[in-house]
């Protein structure tokens, strides 16, 4: 057998003996769900050692791993892993670990599958089938989730739809299936219109707008290892997969199509955050800045130009570690206290240090605060934005603005959530439960990949963008320099100094005493800080206001527009139906007469 | 020994033997009607292998003499062997079904009766090679499944049964006056021998006006829109296994095969190609409005109604595009809404056998007490969603790209829209009945007895499997032998009648 189907047999033969073996026996799931995950995890590296490599049948070229994929394979591989180690503690109470172990590895078989696909259908089933698994996943999360299934499913599949048309319009103009040899160039209309179906898929896929409104509704109702898993992780690395399969290898990018990119990008990346800074939940926060943080990647992949091309995969690589770190960390403190609600956590950074530093690093990561990964990468995509304006574009500035402030408001909600989950005063239902870390299960994961976030911050060039990200994009060239090594020491010896001095003042009274800081607000003494409370000034701001109030009530939510457009058409068309036979013999009538009119009529 | 007639003798003989053996007992005639739906089932399995054939049966030997038919002959080509593995495997898992599900009825001897008359009818329909027998078929059919729509006799069955009756009857007349002109133009009513005839006649504004009646005819037994008004009161009332049938299989062989029958293989498709205009048009509009009206329904029987309305749609817009793949699309995309279609009535069957309700907005959660039913619902309607890798999908993704080959990129956009819109209400049927919260109402349902389980098991299983007819060699035996049919158009008579 071809060394490429084991990656996807062996995680889907073990799911389907995990959904065989009946519910009662969980601890034999868990321990099929983690040796499959290590055994894909295992041969996605032996893989990636092999590429490139192909798998043919009857003489096309079917499934094929190249520098794009394999290490996009590597990181799925590491997630899938990672997510099974973490769910055996989280996932405990649950009792649908039939379901649950057999979605998990169905998952990894199928991204595998999609993500190493040369042929565009065999691309398509194995996508498809991924909103199969998710829908039951996400309906692992009890009956209120079966919404978030429901609407998740009809995006998703939607869209799938939609990349089946894109897929028949490629296959009408160039006769072939083969990803490998495709060579679209923009100038025939089918092709664009093709280009935009397709991205539309990768989209929903990732989250970008308009197609994110799932995301949201997922991350509150389903559980959080499943979060983490698919909608922060795996999602994001095929979505941003298959829109660089197609902006790199597929399609000769037209101006046209980029500026479609880039729009997509800068609005994704504002709207998003600006609603993730009025959350009050830490997991619907979270889930706003994953859909945000895919606007940096279409932006990236939007400019054209390899650097920022290359910058929005490594950016897409570094936000599934971090979105995936801080889904983990948000579940321990879940697992421990029960809530997810901003208002009733805080103060746990004490009682759940590794918890807190994981966090901490993820959430300085996302918000590009160098020596971090998150940096790194959002700088390539500034370079690339840059470059652009070199070239003579006039717009460019207005994406990078949009690209910077997001970047800021990013930093601003993490210090909302780092302050109401980790620091200030705990609130009366944490304080009234003994809380304390969770156990290693739990931790390892999380340590992982906060690890990850600093090793691919400092040693960005050393390790991941000169194994993974530059031999897929190639020619790369730099404007900037930036040397996160150098700049590390710089921060470490400015820390240190720092230090030094606050010792040689010496008789400085270590740690003072001083009122909470709260930006000018009045604070009632008898209330804690929540961290909450302080943004909702942006809330009632100005235009704001309004935005937020329509946002609120789903004005921009374009499945539940377009839902509710199809319920009333179809109640209009109901209503025609009276249920009175001779008004139906009447349109049999009419259209026996429309028949001879049309068709006798030449005679 | 030929055995075709056996597809038509033994659904009626039994027929006839439940009325006298039900005196005996209920159940007798029941295992009877099992166990001769069986026999055909295994029959309908078996013949595959003649798949490529063209196999006549002249009744009483009455051998046609130079060419010239005399007798009654009983013709089976690819297209037949596909409708009558769609016909008689259906009918046996709704049989099955049945043994259990019409314990909720009194004089079900009757029942089995009714069923197997019906049984007898669409098998006679896809095998008779002459218009008048086909017409005979069509009624024995049409006249069964009226009384099995009121089978329930209360005030709404009754109705829906009314409806049926007065709408299919106009479409009988119709496809009658269309026979007698037919007969008045040919003289002839074998299908093969009329044929050539019409051939020798050309276009003349006689054969449009049958093409018309015989259009409007079976539009309306196969429910297109407009004709389509009795469906959502006639399909919903009846007991889910006959809702089965009749959503599953009977408008498929009383409209679609018989519209295929007509235009592709009697008149000729090259010289009436107005017709695939007409499939175009009311292919579509069935599709889309069918579609938004299944959306917003409540009833979970109506919703699948409308949805056969949407989904046979689809199968007329494939054959309207006129090509061989197109043909393949429709073909295929019949095969899968018989399988995922007559699972989805069981499903609300095994519903309403427990709860004794159709209206959604009450249910809710039942997947946790009912887990089979749940699960194979689940997979039926992911399946007629066209999520990959199951069934629907294939034949989706044919039908896509065989309209996007023939340049119709509007209508191919359509398709694709309109298939979001059916994932999406059976995702609501999902949500609404099978997910969320259980109410109080129905903490005490429970699965459904064995032998409903065993048919909605298989069912899924096929609905969830049948990609695989797209496998070379699979497809080789079964989709191929019927499109060549289909596209090899008047090669039929000569198939047929030799020469």
């Amino acid at each position: 057998m071809n060394p490429l189907l084991y990656p996807i047999a062996v995680p889907i033969l073990l799911g389907l003996i995990c959904l065989i073996i009946p519910r009662r026996a969980k601890f034999v799931h868990e321990i099929i769900a983690l040796i499959g995950s290590a055994m894909t995890f295992g041969l996605l590296i032996w893989i990636f050692t092999l590429k490139p490599f192909e798998f043919l049948m009857d003489g096309s070229i079917i499934l094929r791993v190249d520098q794009l994929s394999g290490f996009i394979l590597l990181a799925s591989g590491l997630f899938g892993f990672l997510i099974t180690l973490y769910s055996f503690k989280f996932m405990k109470e649950a009792n649908r670990s039939t379901v649950y172990y057999g979605s998990i590895l169905w998952t990894l078989g199928a991204a595998c599958g999609a993500l190493m696909a040369n042929h565009l259908v065999v691309l398509l089933v194995f996508w498809g089938f991924l909103g199969i698994t998710l829908y039951l996943l996400i309906l692992t999360g009890g009956n209120l989730a079966a919404d978030a299934a429901k609407k998740t499913l009809i995006i998703i599949g939607g869209s799938d739809a939609l990349m089946l048309l894109s897929i028949a319009f490629i296959y009408s103009v160039t006769s072939s299936f083969d990803i490998s040899t495709m060579q679209l160039s923009a100038g025939n209309p089918l092709i664009i219109l093709a280009f935009i179906l397709l991205a539309v898929g990768a989209f929903a896929k990732a989250g970008a707008m308009p197609m994110h409104t799932w995301i949201p509704d997922v991350a509150e109702t389903a559980p959080i290892p499943v979060t983490a898993y698919l909608p922060a992780a795996l999602d994001k690395l095929l979505g941003i997969y298959l829109l660089g399969r197609m902006c790199l290898y597929m399609f000769e990018m037209s101006r046209l199509m980029n500026l479609f990119l880039m729009i997509v990008g800068s609005v994704t990346i504002i709207a998003a955050v600006m609603m993730a800074l009025i959350q009050h939940d830490m997991r619907r926060l979270l889930a706003y800045h994953a859909v945000s943080q895919v606007g940096y990647m279409i932006l990236g992949m939007g400019t054209g130009s390899p650097v920022g091309i290359a910058g929005g995969i490594f950016h897409m690589l570094n936000h599934s570690i971090y979105k995936s770190c801080l889904f983990l960390s948000g579940g321990s403190v879940q697992h421990r206290t029960g809530t997810t609600d901003l208002d009733r956590l805080g103060g746990l950074g004490r009682m759940m240090p590794i918890t807190f530093s994981s966090f901490l690093i993820a959430a300085f990561a996302i918000s590009g605060i160098p020596p971090f990964n998150g940096f790194v990468s959002k700088w390539m995509i500034y370079q690339g934005l840059v470059e652009l304006g070199q070239v003579g574009d006039k717009l460019w500035i207005i994406w990078l603005v949009a690209a910077m402030f997001g970047s800021g408001l990013t930093l601003a909600s993490f210090m909302k959530l780092t302050h109401s989950v980790f620091l200030g005063v705990p609130s009366q239902s944490v304080e009234s439960k003994k809380i304390k870390e969770v156990g290693i299960g739990m931790t390892v994961p999380m340590v992982v990949l906060a690890l990850l976030c600093v090793i691919f911050g400092i040693f960005a060039y050393s390790v991941p963008l000169k194994n993974f990200i530059l031999p897929a994009v190639g020619n790369v060239s730099y404007l900037g320099i930036w040397d996160p090594g150098l700049a590390t020491v710089m921060i470490l010896v400015g820390l240190v100094v720092g230090l030094f001095i606050y010792y040689l003042m010496g008789n400085v009274k270590i740690g003072r005493e001083a009122n909470s800081f709260i930006g000018g607000e009045h604070l009632p003494t008898e209330t804690r800080v929540t961290g909450t409370g302080f943004y909702n000034t942006i809330r009632e701001f100005g235009l704001f206001r309004y935005l937020y109030r329509w946002a609120e009530a789903k004005w921009f939510d374009i499945y539940d527009q377009l839902y509710q457009l199809a319920m009333n058409v179809g109640r209009f068309f109901g209503k025609a139906h009276v249920g009175i036979f001779t008004v139906y013999m009447v349109w049999v009538l009419v259209g026996l007469t429309l028949l001879f009119v049309f068709l006798m009529g030449r005679w | 020994m030929n055995v075709l007639p056996l597809f038509v003798a033994i659904p009626l003989g039994a027929a006839f033997l439940t009325p006298i053996l039900s005196k005996a007992g209920n159940r007798i005639s029941a295992v009877l009607g099992l166990c001769a739906n069986g026999f055909i089932m295994g029959l309908s399995i078996w013949i595959i292998q003649y798949s490529k054939d063209t196999i006549v049966y002249f009744a009483g030997g009455w051998q046609p003499i130079a060419g010239i038919p005399i007798g009654i002959a009983m013709v089976m080509d690819g297209l037949t062997v596909v409708m009558l593995l769609i016909i008689n495997v259906v009918g046996f898992f709704a049989m099955l079904y049945s043994l259990n599900y019409m314990t909720r009825y009194t004089e079900t001897g009757k029942y089995y009766t009714l069923f197997l008359l019906m049984m007898g009818g669409l098998n006679g329909v896809v095998l008779s090679g002459d218009l008048f027998n086909l017409f005979v078929f069509l009624e024995i059919t049409a006249i069964a499944s009226y009384s099995l729509v009121a089978f329930g006799v209360e005030a709404e069955e009754l109705e829906a049964s009314f409806k049926y009756q007065v709408l299919g009857g106009t479409a009988s007349a119709m496809i009658l006056l269309g026979i007698a002109v037919f007969y008045q133009l040919t003289g002839t009513l074998n299908l093969a021998d009329a044929s050539r005839v019409i051939e020798g006649i050309g276009l003349n504004p006689a054969v449009i006006f049958v093409g018309i009646l015989f259009l409007v005819g079976f539009s309306l037994k196969a429910a297109l829109m407009p004709f389509h008004a009795w469906l959502p009161d006639a399909h919903p009332s009846a007991p889910a296994p006959i809702s089965a049938m009749l959503s599953g299989v009977v408008i498929k062989v009383l409209g679609v095969y018989t519209l295929i029958r007509m235009f592709f293989n009697i008149f000729g498709i090259g010289r009436m190609s107005f017709v695939l205009i007409v499939f175009l048009i009311l292919g579509t509009l069935s599709m889309v409005a069918g579609a938004f009206l299944a959306l917003s329904q409540k009833d979970f029987k109506r919703l699948l109604a409308y949805s056969s309305i949407s989904q046979i749609g689809y199968v007329i817009f494939a054959f309207g595009l006129g090509t061989p793949l197109g043909f393949l699309g429709g073909l295929f995309h019949l095969i899968n809404h018989a399988s995922f279609k007559s699972l989805l009535f069981l499903n609300s069957g095994a519903v309403v056998y427990r709860t004794d309700n159709r209206d959604m907005e009450k249910m809710g959660g039942f997947s946790q007490r009912m887990p089979v039913t749940g699960t194979t619902s689940l997979m039926g309607s992911l399946s007629i969603g066209g999520i990959p890798p199951l069934g629907g999908f294939w034949s989706k993704l044919v039908i896509v790209i065989a309209a996007v080959e023939s340049h119709h990129f509007i209508l191919a956009g359509i398709a694709v829209l309109t298939s979001i819109i059916t994932l999406a209400y059976y995702l609501k049927v999902q949500k609404m009945t099978f997910f969320g919260k259980l109410s109080d109402l129905y903490k005490g349902v429970k699965e459904v007895p064995v032998l409903m389980c065993v048919s909605m098991v298989t069912l899924a299983i096929l609905s969830l499997g049948l990609g695989v007819l797209l496998l070379p060699q699979l497809r080789n035996i079964i989709l191929d032998p019927a499109v060549n049919v289909i596209a090899g158009g008047l090669d039929y008579a000569k198939m047929v009648l030799g020469g």
